[in-house]
Formats: C-alpha cells, sequence, structure tokens
C-alpha cells in the first residue's frame, strides 16, 4: 500500500475504525484544530478534504465569490460524503471558512459542533487564553464520549502525533537533499496525516521511509517553493515536477509547516498550547512578520531558485499577502509565478501559465 | 411620480452631521499639528473609548472608506491597489484603503484634507481577515510604533468569562503602551465617563431606531449616514448630544404622523452594508411607496455598557463587535432578522450580497430560508458592493426588484 492507495480507502478504514472502537468520528474543517485532543478521548479526527462530485451543490448556500475550496467541501457535505460523521469542530482562521462551519450547521446538523478561538499574538496571557478555550472543548468532548479527560492519555496521543510528525518530516528532509520523491507522494501522506488515524499512517510512513532511504539522490532540478492554501489538483503538482523541477518546500495548509516543531515535554495542555501558538503562522493569522521571515528562511535552508504561487481565487488570506511576499522575493532576486484557480482543477490555462515560466527561467 | 409622492426623507440632522464629520476629520490634523498623537485603529471596538480618555485621536480607516466612496476617490484608490498587485476581488474597503494609504496619500485633492498620518497603528487579531490585513499593509507602510495585540473571534452566544478576561489583558496592554506614549496615566473616571457616554450614545441610538417601529416610518435607510457618530464618536458628548437631536427631530415626525413617503405602504428590511457611492438606491423603492424601515447594519453598532465596569465593557464591545454583523454569530444575526420582521412590521426583505463582504454575506441564503419558510416574508437579494460601482449593475438591480416588487404588491 502507498499513500494514494491508502486514501481511495479512506471511508473503508474510518468504517473499520468506527467498529473497532466504538468511539465517535469529528470532522475538522481546519488544521488549527487540536487533533491530539480529540485522539486522547478516541475521538477519531477526519479532516473534511477533498473534491466533489459537483462544486454546483453547493451553489443554494453559498455566493459564487466564495472560494472554491470551501463550495467544494460543503458540497461534500450535502452530497452525503460525511454523513458518517458525529460532528464537526472548526478552529476561527480564515472567514470563508467560518460562515462553512456556520452555514454547514445549519444545513447539514451534526449532532454535535463546535468552533474554538485562538489567540493571535504568543503571550503568557494568550497562552492562558487558549488553555481555557481548550478546556471548553475539553468539557464537550466529555459530554459527548461520557469519558472523563486524562492528562495520560493526552500525553500518550502527543507522543503519537510527535512520532508521526517526526517521521513526516524526515520525508521532506529526504526529497529537500535530493532523494527522487515526488512531491504528490508528500501530498497524499499530509492528506494522509490529516484524513486517517495517526497509527496507521506512522506504520505505513516507517514502510515508506524504509524503502526511500535506500534511494539514491539524484540530479538536481529547479528547486522550487510551493505557497499557497489548500492544493489539491495532484496532476498540477505531477506537472510541476514532470519539468524537471522538483518541489522542495511548502508553505501551504497541509504541509511542512505543521511538521516544524515538536509538541515540547511538560504538561500536555500546555505543551500542546504551546505548540499551536508558536507554530508557523498561516496567512489567516494576523503575524506578518513572522510568515515573511519564515519565507525568506526557507529560501536559504532549501536553496530555492523559484517560488510557485498557487492561490484559490476570492481567497482574503493570501491574495492580500501575496504582493508583500512577492516584493520579498523580488528582494532577493527570486522568480516567482502567481496561478489563481478558478475550481476548475488543473486547466489548461494554468499549465500554459507554468510552461511559460518555466521557459522565462531558462532564459 | 408626481409632486405629492416627492419624497421628505431628509432630516434637518444631516446639516448637523455634515459638520460633524469634517470636525472629526479636522480635529484630526489639528491634534498633528499640535503634536498630540494620532492613531490609526480597527473599526468597531472599545479601543475608541480608550482612545478619547487618553486624549488620542483615533483615525479609522474603515470609516474612511465610504467617505471616498461618496466622494468619488475609491476608483483612484483602487487602482493604486491594482498596481500594487492587490487582486480586485478584494474587500473594497482593503483595497481602498491600502491604495489610499500607500499612493493615494500624496495625491492632492483628497476628501476633507485626507487623513492625518498614523503616529502609531494597532494591529489587532480580530475581525475579519482584510481588516486585518489592512493593518499588516499599514505597519509596513508607516515606520511608527505597533501595538499587536488580539481579541478573536467568538459567537456571540459562546462568550464566556475567559473571553472577557482576555479582553480586559489586551485592554491593558493597549493603555500601557499609549501611556508609555503619551507620558500621561488614565484617568479610569475619564474612561468611566467614555464608557457611560457609548452607553447613552447606544440607548438614545435603540430609541432612534424604535421610532422607525411606526406607520409611517420618521425615516429610512437613506439616513444611515447618522450612523458616523456610532463608529468615530462613541465615548463621546459628541454622539450624544448629535443623537438626542436626532431623537427629538424623528419623534416630531411621528407625533405629526409624518413618513419618509406621504402614502407608506411596503415595509422593507435591508441586510449587508449600503452601497456606500449610492445611497440614492434607498430611494428606487419609492415608487412603490415602499421605505426601508430596518437593517442588520444598523443593529450590530448598538449594546449596553456598564461605566462602572469600564474594562470589562470596552473588552465585551470589542468581543461582540464583528460576530454582530457578520456571520460568525449566523444564528443571532437569523435572530435579529426575526425580531425585526416582526418589531418592525416587515413586508419584504432586500438582501444586498455583497461581493466585497464574505463574512457579512455567507448565510444570506440560511436568511431568506428562514424568512420564507418560518416568517413568510417574501425577499430578494442582488449582487452588489458596498464600496466598488464597477460590481454593481443598475440595470440588474432594476430588473429584480421591479418584478419583486410588483410580487410584494399584489400579496397586500
Ligand atoms: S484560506 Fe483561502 S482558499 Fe482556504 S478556505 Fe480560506 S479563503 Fe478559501
Ligand atoms: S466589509 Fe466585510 S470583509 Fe470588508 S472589512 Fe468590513 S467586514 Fe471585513
Amino acid at each position: 500500500m502507498d499513500f494514494r492507495g491508502l486514501l481511495d480507502e479512506q471511508t473503508d478504514i474510518i468504517d473499520a475504525e468506527k467498529r473497532r472502537t466504538g468511539a465517535p468520528v469529528l470532522g475538522t474543517l481546519c488544521s488549527y484544530v487540536p487533533v491530539e485532543l480529540l485522539h486522547s478521548f478516541g475521538i477519531v479526527p477526519v479532516r473534511i478534504w477533498g473534491q466533489a462530485d459537483d462544486m454546483h451543490h453547493a451553489d443554494g448556500l453559498l455566493q459564487s465569490y466564495i472560494c472554491p475550496p470551501v463550495r467544494n467541501l460543503l458540497a461534500m457535505g450535502l452530497e452525503g460524503r460525511y454523513d458518517f460523521l458525529d460532528g464537526i469542530l472548526h478552529c476561527y482562521t480564515c472567514d470563508a471558512t467560518c460562515g462553512l462551519y456556520n452555514v454547514w450547521v445549519r444545513n447539514i446538523e451534526p449532532r454535535f459542533s463546535h468552533m474554538i478561538s485562538l489567540p493571535y499574538v504568543d503571550t503568557d496571557e494568550s497562552r492562558r487564553y487558549a488553555t481555557a478555550e481548550f478546556e471548553v472543548l475539553i468539557g464537550k468532548l466529555e459530554s459527548l464520549t461520557g469519558d472523563a479527560f486524562s492528562t495520560d492519555s493526552l500525553a500518550e496521543s502527543i507522543s503519537l502525533y510527535n512520532a508521526q510528525r517526526e517521521l513526516m518530516r524526515e520525508v521532506y528532509e529526504l526529497k529537500a537533499a535530493g532523494c527522487p520523491i515526488e512531491y504528490a507522494d508528500i501530498y497524499s501522506m499530509n492528506v494522509c496525516s490529516q484524513v486517517l488515524p495517526v497509527g496507521l499512517v506512522a506504520a505505513e510512513l516507517r514502510e515508506y521511509l524504509e524503502r526511500t532511504r535506500k534511494m539514491t539522490p539524484g540530479p538536481d532540478g529547479r528547486r522550487i517553493l510551493l505557497s499557497g492554501s489548500v492544493v489539491t489538483d495532484l496532476p498540477l503538482l505531477e506537472f510541476i515536477e514532470s519539468t524537471g523541477a522538483a518541489i522542495v518546500a511548502d508553505d501551504t495548509c497541509l504541509g511542512h509547516r505543521l511538521l516544524e516543531s515538536r509538541i515540547p515535554d511538560g504538561p500536555p495542555l500546555e505543551s500542546l498550547v504551546e505548540y499551536y501558538l508558536s507554530r508557523p503562522p498561516c496567512a489567516s493569522r494576523a503575524d506578518f512578520p513572522s510568515r515573511r521571515r519564515i519565507l525568506e528562511e526557507t529560501l536559504e535552508s532549501h536553496g530555492i531558485d523559484a517560488v510557485i504561487f498557487v492561490h484559490q481565487k476570492f481567497c482574503d488570506p493570501h491574495l492580500s499577502d501575496h504582493p508583500f511576499l512577492k516584493e520579498a522575493l523580488e528582494a532577493r532576486g527570486v522568480p516567482s509565478l502567481q496561478v489563481e484557480l478558478e475550481g476548475e482543477g488543473f486547466t489548461g490555462q494554468v499549465r500554459t501559465r507554468i510552461e511559460g515560466f518555466f521557459e522565462m527561467l531558462e532564459t | 411620480m408626481t409632486e405629492e409622492k416627492k419624497t421628505r426623507k431628509r432630516l434637518q440632522a444631516n446639516t448637523a452631521l455634515r459638520e460633524i464629520i469634517a470636525e472629526f476629520y479636522a480635529d484630526g490634523h489639528r491634534a498633528k499639528a499640535e503634536g498630540r498623537p494620532v492613531g490609526w485603529i480597527p473599526p468597531m471596538n472599545g479601543l475608541i473609548e480608550l482612545f478619547y480618555a487618553m486624549d488620542v485621536h483615533p483615525i479609522f480607516p474603515e470609516n474612511w472608506a465610504p467617505l471616498c466612496a461618496a466622494m468619488g476617490t475609491n476608483a483612484a484608490n483602487f487602482s493604486f491597489a491594482e498596481r500594487r498587485g492587490y487582486s480586485p476581488d478584494l474587500c473594497g474597503y482593503f483595497r481602498n484603503n491600502i491604495g489610499y494609504a500607500l499612493d493615494g496619500i500624496s495625491e492632492e485633492n483628497q476628501p476633507l484634507g485626507g487623513l492625518p498620518e498614523p503616529d502609531f497603528l494597532i494591529s489587532f487579531g480580530a475581525g475579519c481577515v482584510p481588516t486585518m490585513k489592512t493593518f499588516q499593509v499599514l505597519c509596513d507602510r508607516f515606520d511608527v510604533p505597533v501595538l499587536r495585540a488580539d481579541l478573536p473571534q467568538v459567537a456571540m452566544e459562546d462568550i464566556r468569562e475567559h473571553h472577557i478576561e482576555y479582553g480586559v489583558t489586551q485592554m491593558k496592554r493597549l493603555i500601557a503602551f499609549l501611556e508609555g506614549l503619551t507620558g500621561k496615566k488614565l484617568d479610569m473616571d475619564r474612561l468611566s465617563q467614555a464608557v457611560a457616554y457609548t452607553d447613552e450614545a447606544c440607548r438614545i441610538w435603540d430609541e432612534i431606531m424604535e421610532t422607525r417601529r411606526n406607520v409611517p416610518a420618521p425615516f429610512s435607510a437613506a439616513e444611515i449616514g447618522i450612523m458616523f457618530v456610532m463608529v468615530t464618536r462613541h465615548g463621546t458628548r459628541v454622539a450624544v448630544d448629535f443623537l438626542n437631536d436626532v431623537l427629538s427631530e424623528v419623534r416630531g415626525k411621528v407625533e405629526r404622523g409624518e413618513g419618509v413617503i406621504p402614502n407608506e405602504r411596503i415595509r422593507l428590511f435591508w441586510d449587508n452594508i449600503p452601497l456606500w457611492y449610492n445611497m440614492k438606491l434607498f430611494n428606487y423603492f419609492e415608487k412603490w411607496d415602499a421605505v426601508v424601515v430596518a437593517e442588520t447594519y444598523t443593529s450590530a453598532w448598538t449594546m449596553r455598557m456598564d461605566p462602572e465596569k469600564p474594562l470589562e465593557s470596552i473588552a465585551y464591545k470589542t468581543l461582540v463587535s464583528y460576530p454582530l454583523v457578520s456571520c460568525v454569530s449566523l444564528n443571532k444575526r437569523i435572530e435579529l432578522i426575526r425580531n425585526a420582521v416582526r418589531d418592525y412590521r416587515i413586508d419584504g426583505a432586500v438582501l444586498h450580497s455583497n461581493m466585497s463582504c464574505k463574512p457579512i454575506s455567507m448565510g444570506q441564503m440560511d436568511i431568506q430560508r428562514v424568512l420564507r419558510d418560518e416568517l413568510d416574508v417574501p425577499s430578494v437579494m442582488f449582487d452588489g458592493d458596498h464600496m466598488d460601482g464597477g460590481k454593481f449593475s443598475m440595470a440588474q438591480f432594476q430588473t429584480r426588484i421591479d418584478a419583486f416588487m410588483e410580487m410584494l404588491l399584489a400579496r397586500s
């Protein structure tokens, strides 16, 4: 089995897990939802993710100027693809997903729903506040499962997630060191880590790494950093690499950003808070200076030759950060390309733009 | 249109309002000239009471944007933003304000003499993404001290003790920051006084709005401009005095049975921000003897505050301002509309689907469903934009509204 294979079997895997443990399955709308906490209650967190059969199924509930990912997710919900969920959880990030959460709750009517809201700065007070936010969630999970919260159980969940993230990070490192790993595999690995039970993904990762560590690094193509929110189009990722380039770093919703740091040792709840508040920020978090700094550091550390921004139409957070980041790149002489996806996936037009960009790099 | 149908909509208070607006910006320039600090801040929060209690002049880019739209400088600001690489799909407030701050600011002939440059900035993680991003750009643009703080977005019905407590800690950080900047200590009594003014302004505001429950309604949504004092002059006497005058004026109209239009037949509800560049749109309904008598937007700026607990009050205000208008508290918003439909005897609802503003527009189809299924109130939705006239088609608006109004008339 590989990551893509696992993804194809997601529904069966979750079903089996549900039968095995009898625990609830909760859908999550954002990577800022503390999955470790859910796991400590035996709950299986499943990131709501993917492509609807027909995005237009959301047209009756969302205006045309809402980004394609949100339209897709709602359409999937309306198509009944997530009927197996016992509820949904969200953490406020962008406005569109906040709207999605509310519309989902009103129209799909899950048995359980909750939204947390994390602070934007990392100070002593904001950590106390975030701990209180997590405690409210804990109270709700206790009622949902009928189980009491256990610090030991959280500590165990944390070490599982830490281990999984460690393994995933190694895949990124091998790729950056020139191993012939397809970025499409990395993408699938990232999605697996969000939509499948943590232990299962870790087992697959161990096998994958075993095979991959033996590969010999190949010749170095152009080193690309991929930046954007959600990039779900495998053909697009494959096409970029088919030109001989390698996506060796990313700054996306599911990517390396989540693997950068470990949940530190110490009292589990406080450590969890520390991880979520100090993680490299996504575009929806207010801390732009750190976002720019991290981008600049990645350019250095990964020897990036060019950056490809894959943006979604109507995506406020990324579209408003773009001119800034572009300027930071220009100041360093790093060329970049922006493509904006409109929900139709990898179109001929997108392909032409990427081709044009690579041709331009040759000259 | 016959002569007696001619609108009597304009309130006298508009003359005073024009002065208040001019004075607010003139005050900013005076403060600048006299070396008193001017701070640019996000709108809709309890920071303003603090500012006034400390003699610091606030500037709200988000209030500046509607002015630019009314005066017609928005288009130029949009093109500055676009030239800098900002997508035309972004919120019009954002594009106007950063376009202005980056380039427009050095252009001649800005409305009311332009904005005084900031001496410091407050960059809050709070509210919508475009507001946060506006301040990101400003922080980069102006080389001035910045206070980064935040108040997360929580649905109004979910606000708990720890949210308020955290809000208070953020207010204390802001106080320390302003004290450092001005070299003066905050006088708690003055803050209580400012909070009391806001509370009073909100109370009068509610009374003003309630006069519209009368048939005929004494004024329409075209007067929404009076909200200026709710945005910029909370925490001061200016708001209280002005609103008191408005209240007597509209009460007089009610006593005399004087409506915005002579033969009011249809009462409308308006959802989402007005089209600031086309406020005349509200008069369009007159030809069917229809008046917009209530809006979601005007209800979102009012709340009760407790002068005995000034810090908690301003923290609470900051917490709820954004959820109240947006989809963060969709259920609350729907509740508000349910009440309005009953209290204001609404016959139909007009929903402005605002391309600029996702947070206020998301959930509008849910609102329509509640109106139809629960409240038996017909509604119509049209596409527009609160800042960008290029994204609004009058012809389409007319087609939709004409059909809707005919249908409402047939029903009544
Ligand atoms: S980050 Fe952008 S693409 Fe993602 S859900 Fe929000 S608006 Fe849509
Ligand atoms: S109009 Fe909407 S998107 Fe724009 S700044 Fe206001 S709340 Fe935010």
